[in-house]
């Protein structure tokens, strides 16, 4: 993070990315696939979006562990937010999977196991949202919410692995569906895709650094 | 190892010195087993009396664990004194243990009085519900020592605690209710074990936090 806050050239490869995907993402030709239609672009906007949660989350616990190590409240407002863009990607996530869904599987809601684990992992971070804003001292706020990220984060992982072992997924590539790799033969999807996850990812973190920055500015206000 | 038997004894003193944590909850345990009686009627079905069984335990025992480090905030000044994080959180972890397998086994016996037992692999459901129990209690541990942290114990601690909690609860019930359904051993020792691993991690993850989270 302390790196991202001071170079400014990333900034310009997320636009280029960005700009590139949803015209490319709009425009470009796609396969086309029964049930699917056009509905297959959505994957340059669904997907994406919890490659960015998993990388934000994935950041914050990091940074939770930084401040457990160091005490340094400046690791707390990091880790503070990217939990806070991490939430952002996931309820847009959540939110397009769910009209993907509704076109594809026939309903927003169908008892999926990445759904639920989604549902699941979202839970977690509004939980720690009410468990900062329910402590009032700065240290105690840090600590005890690192320490609930970090616990809550470690029981998620396994949780991704039980879920799809009592109920079959829809998602392509579980429980016997074929991968994407399956319907796209030429490739035009990846062309794409690739740069979204990268670019989508990155403008989260872009969205972190700001509010970081900014949070860095309270914590000097009030010191 | 004197100062963890102390500290067990201690909290044996705290619950029933006053005895009426203790009578709530079990008059808690009692009441909403009666009012499923009443309002079932008849013999209800081997799954749902499955769903019944664990949604009681859950709450009868998140409200059995959550006030355990709330109601010694004030006591904690002499901890950091005389004992070891690792010594309090060991204490906490084998009094919720206990105290956890008490409210099993007087859930069951009302259950049976009540609800009727359904189950035909006693043994089986029994190590399940061992299992399970387990889970429950060393997750609500570490999560309501932070909930009493907070100013609102008692709703931190169901918002805190039903995230964490799913992994352990999904498993026990599959398992719970696919041995009510008539499966052996075979059937569900493969979720049998990722529970057991998921407790070993809860555990672990415990001891590793609670230093950093016990002092104010």
């Amino acid at each position: 993070m302390n790196y991202l806050i001071r170079t400014n050239w990333w900034k310009w490869v997320v636009m280029i990315l960005l700009v590139y995907t949803i015209v490319a993402g709009l425009v470009m030709a796609v396969p086309r696939l029964p049930i699917l239609n056009e509905t297959i672009r959505n994957l340059h906007f669904h997907v994406p979006m919890w490659f960015g949660m998993i990388f934000l989350f994935g950041g914050s616990v990091f940074h939770a562990i930084r401040y457990l190590g160091t005490k340094n409240l400046k690791y707390d407002a990091y880790s503070k937010a990217l939990m806070d863009t991490g939430l952002l990607y996931g309820v847009l996530g959540i939110t397009t999977g769910m009209l993907w869904a509704s076109f594809t599987w026939g309903e927003p809601w169908s008892n999926d196991p990445k759904q639920n684990a989604s549902a699941v992992a979202l839970l977690i971070y509004f939980a720690l949202m009410v468990l900062r804003g329910s402590l009032n001292d700065d240290q105690q706020r840090a600590r005890i919410a690192a320490v609930y990220n970090i616990f809550a984060f470690a029981v998620l992982v396994p949780l991704l692995f039980i879920l799809p072992r009592l109920t079959d997924s829809l998602h392509p590539g579980n429980g016997g569906n074929p991968g994407f790799n399956a319907y796209d033969l030429d490739n035009n999807l990846r062309l794409v895709f690739y740069p979204a996850v990268i670019g989508w990812t990155m403008l989260g973190f872009w969205i972190a650094t700001l509010k970081s920055r900014y949070l860095l500015l309270e914590i000097k206000r009030d010191a | 190892m004197r100062t963890l038997i102390a500290l067990i004894h201690k909290d044996y003193l705290v619950d029933f010195r006053q005895k009426y944590p203790v009578a709530g909850i079990v008059l808690y345990i009692f009441a909403t087993i009666y009012i499923s009686y009443l309002a079932f009627n008849t013999t209800i079905s081997p799954t749902t009396w499955n769903a019944l069984y664990w949604v009681i335990l859950l709450f009868a025992s998140i409200t059995g664990i959550s006030k355990s480090f709330s109601q010694e905030m004030d006591r904690t000044l002499y901890y950091y004194f005389l004992c070891t994080p690792s010594v309090v959180l060991g204490a906490k972890l084998i009094y919720h243990l206990i105290y956890q397998y008490f409210l099993v086994l007087l859930s069951v016996i009302l259950f049976w009085v009540f609800l009727g037992f359904p189950v035909e692999n006693v043994s089986l459901f029994l190590v399940n519900l061992f299992i399970g129990s387990t889970g429950i209690a060393v997750g609500f541990t570490m999560i309501s020592s932070l909930s009493s942290k907070t100013g609102n114990p008692s709703t931190m601690m169901a918002i805190l605690g039903f995230p964490v909690i799913i992994p352990v609860l999904l498993l026990s019930v599959t398992n719970s209710r696919q041995v009510l359904l008539g499966a052996s051993w075979v059937d569900i020792s493969g979720n049998a074990i990722a529970l057991m691993s998921v407790i070993v991690i809860i555990i672990a993850l415990s001891f590793i936090l609670f230093p950093y989270s016990w002092r104010d």
